[in-house]
C-alpha cells in the first residue's frame, strides 16, 4: 500500500488529477462560504443580466442576472451527489453480482453475464436518455438512469477477475480448508481484485460525470433553477456569441473535474494493474 | 469455410442480444411508467385520447402478452407515430439515418488517419516529451464534454472568425437524394460545388466527434505497439536482422491494429453518443438531432424508437467488427 | 590463432533494475573456431542468454549496459559497429539465431511463407557480393532472385524433414506443431548460409521425444554447411550429444572450457564436477548442488563460486583466478582445480 502511494506520488499527472478532485470536494463542501453571491442559486437580478466577468461578478452573470461563479460552486455539489451516488449504486449491484457469477459456474451465472452483456451492447448515454425521459427530469432520476446503465461494467470486470482468481493456489487452498463460499469471496478474492475495482471506479467517475452533464444539457437533468453545469451550458446557447462566459466557464468546470478523475485513474492503473506493471518491467 | 463458421457463430449471439435490447426498451417504455398510454399520447392529450391509445396498444392486457405484441409490431417495422411530426417513427428514423452514418463514418476515417500514426510514434518514442504530451492530450480529449467543445468551436470558427458554417449539413437544398449520403450523391452527380459545401459543413462536427475517437485510437494503438515491441517475435526478427522499418510498419503494426480494430466498435458507441449532442449543437439533421427534438417535445414513441435503432446499430457494428477481426486475426478459430 | 571465428574478451554487462545494478556478465572470455559446435552450459541465470544476445547485439537498449570488453567476429569488432551495419551485414547474414521458444518467435498474424520470404528478401546468400545490397522498405525483390530463393527454401525445408513444404509455407505459425516450428527455425537460421548460428536453448520448449531429433538435425545440417554453432543449454545430456567443446558458466563468469571428452572425463573446476554429479544416476538418484546461485546485484568478490565451494580459500575470495591451460583446448579458472598438486593454504 505504501509502495503504491509512493509510486503514485512520483506521477505528476496523477497528483494533478488528485489535486483537482480534492479541489472539487472542497469547493462543494465550502460553497456557501466561497461564493460571492450565495443567494444566487434561486435569486434573480434582472438589472444585471448577462454582464461580463468583472469585479462584482467574477465569471459574469447569466440570463437571470445570477452570479455564474457562485452557481458553479453550488453546481459542484450536484455533480458530486450525482456521480458518487450513481457509482456507489452501480458498484453495490455490480460487484456482488460479478463475484457470485464468477464463483459459481452454471446457468444462473451465464444468464447474469448475458444480461450485463446486453446492457453493454447499448451506448450508455442512449440508455440513460431513454430511462431519464421515462422517469422525468429530477436529480434522483438522473442517478437512477446512470446506475442502471453503468452497473454492468463492474459486474463484467469482477466476474472475469473472480473466474481467474478461482484457480489461484491460495483460493483453492481456502476452499479445500473448508472456508464457506461467502468467506472465500469476501476475504480471499475481493481483496486481491480490489485494485482493478478501484481503477475502474476512478475512471468510471469521469465518464459518469460527463454523461450526467450531457443529460443536463439535453434537459433531462435536475430542473431549473438547479445550477447544474450541463443545463447552464444549454441555457447559454441563445446568448452566444455575446455572452461567451456563460458557456465557457461551466464547460471548463466539467472538463477540469473529469480530467482530474481520468488523470488519477490513468496513474492508478499504471501503478496497480498487474498486467501493465509486468509489461513495463519487461520493457526496462 | 472458416469465415462462414465464424459468421454463423456470431449471428447466433446476435439475435438474443437484439431480443434483450427489445426487452430493455419494452421494460423502460411499458413497465416503468405508471401509465404508458399517457406518455405516448403526449402532454396535452385528453382522457379520451389516452383511453383510446390504451385500448389500441393493448396496454390493459397482461405484460407478457404486451411484450409478444410489442415484438411483433417492431418486427413489422411499426414503432408508433411521432406526436410531433405525425409520421411513423420508423420512417422518420430511416430518413435521418444517412446523415448520422455519414458523419460517423467520416469521423472514424479522420480519427484513424490521425490516431494510428500518433499512437505508433508515441510508442516508438516511449517516455519522450512527445509521448508525455500525447498522454495528456488524449486524456484531456476524453475529458471534454463534446457539446461544450462543439459550442467553443462554433464560437471561435463560425461566430468570431466566420470561416466555417454555423450549422446544418449543406447550404440550401441538398443534392438530389440517391443514397442520402451527400458526399456519395455529390460524387455520383459529379457536382463538386455541393461536395465542397458538404465537406465544409462537416469540418466542425467531425472535429468535435473525432477528438475523443482519435484519443481512444491513439491510446489503444500505443498500447498495442508497445505490447508487440516487447514480444518474442520482435526479438527474433531483430536478431535475424530484419530491417527495423519492416519490423515496425509491417510486423508490429499488423499485430497492434488487430487490437485497434476491436476498439472501433467501442469508438462507434462513443460517436453515436456524441452524435446526439453534436447534432443538436450543429443542427445536423440526423438521428441525434431527431432524438433531442423528441426529448424536448416529450415525443415518447420517437425517443424509444431512437433507443432501439441506436442500440441495434451499435450491436450490428460490433458484430461486423467481430467478424472482421476474426478474418484478419488468423489465430481466431472460434 | 588460425581459424578463430569469434572471440569475446573481458566482456562486462550490467542490467539496471529497481534494486540496483546487476553484474550479469563479469569479464567473460570466450572463443569459437570456424565450423565448431560449442556448448555454453550453466544453470538458468548464469548469463548464457545475455552472452548470446550480446554477441548478436540485441541486448535491451534501455536497461542493459556493456561496460567493457570486446567482441571480435571474423576480423571485425562488433561492439564498434553502428547498429545499422550490424542489422544489415551481421545479424541474419553472418550470424543467425535460433530462439528458445519457437511458438512465440514466429509472428502470429503472418504466414510462415511471408516471414521466410521477407528473410530471404534481405538475407539471401544470393545477395552476397551482389550489386544491390541496399535494404529499403520499398526495395523490390527481383523476380529471378525470388525464384532462386524459393527453390533454396523448399530444398532446405525438405532437408529439415518437413512434410509437404509448399503447404507449410501457406500456413500460419499456430497451425503447425512445436517440433515443426523449431525445424522451420533451424531452416531459417541456415538459409542465409551464416558462419555462426546461435541456438539459445533451442529445445527447452519441446517435448523430450522431439528434442533429440531436432538436435541431431541441427548438428548434421550445420556440419554439412560448415557453420559454427553456439549452443546454450542447461541440459548436459544435450550438450554431450552434439558439441565439440563446452564452456561452463557460473554467475556471469566462465569457469572451464574443455573438449567434450575432457569435460565429461576430466572435469577440473569444482563447479563442473558438481554439475556432472548432479546428473541423475540409477544409484544415487538426483543430487543437487548445495547453496544458492548468488544474487548478481551484490555478487561475491573474486571467484563467484567460492561461497558454495568446499575447496574455497582466502585467495578465492580475494581475486578471480586467471585461465590455466591444462590440456589441448582445455582451460580452467580455479585456484584449486581438481587434479592439480594441492598447494598449501
Amino acid at each position: 500500500m505504501r509502495r503504491v502511494a509512493r509510486k503514485l506520488a512520483e506521477d505528476r499527472a496523477a497528483m494533478l488529477g488528485l489535486g483537482l478532485i480534492v479541489l472539487l470536494v472542497l469547493v462543494a463542501i465550502f460553497a456557501p462560504w466561497l461564493a460571492t453571491h450565495p443567494g444566487d442559486v434561486t435569486e434573480f437580478h434582472t438589472a444585471r443580466r448577462l454582464s461580463p466577468p468583472g469585479p462584482e461578478n467574477w465569471l459574469g452573470t447569466d440570463r437571470m442576472g445570477s452570479d455564474i461563479y457562485s452557481r458553479l460552486l453550488f453546481g459542484a455539489r450536484i455533480t458530486i451527489t450525482i456521480a458518487v451516488t450513481a457509482i456507489a449504486i452501480a458498484v453495490v449491484i455490480g460487484v456482488p453480482m460479478g463475484l457470485v457469477a464468477g464463483y459459481y459456474e452454471g446457468i444462473g451465472s451465464d444468464f447474469l453475464m448475458r444480461v450485463s452483456d446486453i446492457f453493454l451492447a447499448v451506448p450508455q448515454i442512449v440508455l440513460a436518455i431513454a430511462i431519464a425521459q421515462t422517469l422525468g427530469p429530477s436529480i434522483e432520476n438522473v442517478i437512477l438512469a446512470l446506475s442502471a446503465t453503468y452497473w454492468p461494467f463492474w459486474a463484467r470486470l469482477v466476474f472475469a477477475e473472480t473466474r481467474s482468481m478461482k484457480n489461484e493456489p491460495f483460493v483453492e487452498a481456502a476452499i479445500a480448508l473448508g472456508c464457506s463460499p461467502l468467506r472465500v469471496m469476501v476475504l480471499h478474492i475481493l481483496p486481491s481484485i480490489s485494485s482493478s475495482i478501484i481503477v475502474r471506479t476512478t475512471i468510471g467517475m469521469g465518464g459518469t460525470i460527463l454523461t450526467a452533464a450531457t443529460l443536463g444539457f439535453l434537459g433531462l437533468g435536475p430542473p431549473p433553477p438547479t445550477p447544474e453545469w450541463g443545463r447552464t451550458i444549454a441555457e447559454s446557447r441563445e446568448f452566444l456569441p455575446m455572452a461567451w462566459w456563460y458557456a465557457a466557464f461551466p464547460g471548463l468546470a466539467i472538463f477540469l473535474v473529469v480530467m482530474g478523475f481520468n488523470l488519477l485513474g490513468d496513474g492508478l492503473r499504471d501503478v496497480l494493474d498487474p498486467r501493465l506493471r509486468r509489461a513495463s518491467q519487461h520493457g526496462r | 469455410m472458416k469465415t462462414l463458421v465464424l459468421i454463423v457463430n456470431r449471428l447466433i449471439w446476435f439475435f438474443p442480444t437484439v431480443l434483450g435490447l427489445l426487452a430493455i426498451v419494452f421494460f423502460i417504455s411499458h413497465v416503468i411508467p405508471a401509465d404508458p398510454a399517457a406518455f405516448v399520447a403526449g402532454e396535452n392529450a385528453t382522457p379520451e385520447t389516452i383511453a383510446a391509445i390504451r385500448a389500441r396498444l393493448g396496454l390493459d392486457r397482461p405484460l407478457h402478452i404486451q411484450f409478444v405484441r410489442y415484438i411483433q409490431s417492431i418486427l413489422e417495422g411499426e414503432m408508433g407515430r411521432s406526436i410531433y411530426t405525425g409520421r411513423p417513427v420508423a420512417e422518420d428514423l430511416l430518413g435521418r439515418l444517412p446523415a448520422t452514418l455519414e458523419l460517423t463514418f467520416v469521423t472514424i476515417v479522420v480519427a484513424s488517419v490521425i490516431g494510428i500514426p500518433l499512437g505508433v510514434v508515441s510508442a516508438l518514442r516511449r517516455n519522450s516529451w512527445l509521448d508525455h504530451g500525447l498522454r495528456v492530450v488524449t486524456i484531456a480529449g476524453l475529458a471534454i464534454a463534446s457539446f461544450w467543445f462543439a459550442i467553443l468551436l462554433q464560437l471561435l470558427f463560425s461566430m468570431r472568425l466566420g470561416i466555417t458554417p454555423l450549422s446544418g449539413r449543406i447550404e440550401g437544398w441538398g443534392p438530389e437524394p440517391i443514397t442520402g449520403f451527400y458526399l456519395v450523391d455529390a460524387l455520383i452527380l459529379w457536382d463538386l460545388e455541393i461536395l465542397a459545401d458538404a465537406l465544409h459543413h462537416m469540418v466542425l462536427p467531425v472535429a468535435t466527434l473525432a477528438l475523443p475517437a482519435a484519443a481512444t485510437i491513439v491510446r489503444f494503438t500505443r498500447a498495442g505497439v508497445l505490447n508487440a515491441l516487447e514480444s518474442n517475435y520482435v526479438l527474433y526478427e531483430t536478431a535475424m536482422g530484419y530491417p527495423r522499418r519492416l519490423v515496425i510498419w509491417k510486423y508490429v503494426l499488423r499485430n497492434a491494429l488487430i487490437g485497434t480494430v476491436t476498439q472501433i466498435g467501442l469508438i462507434f458507441g462513443i460517436l453515436l453518443a456524441g452524435a446526439v449532442v453534436v447534432e443538436a449543437v450543429f443542427d445536423w439533421p440526423g438521428l441525434g438531432l431527431f432524438a433531442v427534438n423528441s426529448i424536448l417535445n416529450s415525443d415518447y414513441n420517437a425517443v424509444m424508437g431512437f433507443t432501439l435503432i441506436a442500440g441495434t446499430m451499435f450491436i450490428v457494428v460490433n458484430l461486423v467488427v467481430d467478424i472482421v477481426q476474426g478474418m484478419i486475426d488468423p489465430r481466431e478459430t472460434r | 590463432m588460425a581459424g578463430e571465428l569469434l572471440s569475446v574478451r573481458g566482456l562486462r554487462v550490467s542490467f539496471a533494475s529497481d534494486a540496483g545494478s546487476a553484474q550479469v556478465l563479469d569479464g567473460v572470455a570466450f572463443s569459437m573456431k570456424a565450423g565448431e559446435i560449442k556448448g555454453l552450459v550453466g544453470e538458468s541465470g548464469c548469463g548464457k542468454t545475455t552472452l548470446a544476445r550480446a554477441i548478436l547485439g540485441i541486448l535491451p537498449r534501455n536497461s542493459a549496459r556493456i561496460e567493457s570488453g570486446e567482441i571480435r567476429f571474423d576480423g571485425r569488432d562488433l561492439l564498434g559497429l553502428p547498429e545499422e551495419t550490424l542489422a544489415r551485414e551481421v545479424r541474419g547474414r553472418e550470424i543467425a539465431y535460433i530462439p528458445q521458444d519457437p511458438s512465440t518467435a514466429f509472428n502470429p498474424v503472418f504466414t510462415i511463407g511471408t516471414q521466410i520470404d521477407d528473410l530471404m528478401r534481405f538475407k539471401s546468400p544470393l545477395l552476397r557480393g551482389g550489386t544491390d545490397d541496399r535494404q529499403g522498405f520499398f526495395n523490390r525483390y527481383p523476380r529471378e532472385r525470388r525464384a532462386a530463393d524459393r527453390a533454396r527454401v523448399l530444398e532446405l525445408l525438405r532437408l529439415v524433414q518437413l512434410p509437404n513444404p509448399e503447404a507449410v509455407l501457406r500456413k500460419y505459425p499456430h497451425e503447425v506443431s512445436g517440433g515443426q516450428r523449431q525445424r522451420l527455425m533451424i531452416a531459417m537460421a541456415l538459409l542465409p548460409e551464416p558462419k555462426l548460428v546461435i541456438a539459445d536453448e533451442p529445445t527447452t520448449a519441446l517435448d523430450v521425444t522431439v528434442q533429440a531429433q531436432i538436435l541431431k538435425l541441427l548438428k548434421q545440417l550445420a556440419r554439412e554447411r560448415g557453420a559454427a554453432v553456439l549452443f546454450t543449454t542447461h541440459d548436459l545430456g544435450a550438450a554431450y550429444e552434439i558439441c565439440d567443446r563446452i564452456t561452463v558458466m557460473y554467475a556471469g563468469q566462465e569457469v572451464e572450457e574443455a573438449p567434450v571428452d575432457g569435460f565429461f572425463g576430466r572435469p577440473s573446476h569444482p563447479y563442473t564436477r558438481k554439475l556432472l554429479d548432479s546428473l541423475p544416476t540409477s544409484e544415487a538418484g538426483i543430487r543437487g548442488i548445495p547453496g544458492e546461485i548468488p544474487r548478481l546485484i551484490d555478487p561475491p568478490p573474486g571467484c563467484r563460486f567460492h561461497p558454495r565451494c568446499d575447496r574455497a580459500s582466502a585467495l578465492c575470495r580475494a581475486e578471480r583466478p586467471a585461465p590455466e591451460r591444462i590440456g589441448p583446448a582445455h582451460s580452467v579458472r580455479c585456484h584449486h582445480r581438481i587434479g592439480a598438486a594441492e598447494p598449501a593454504g
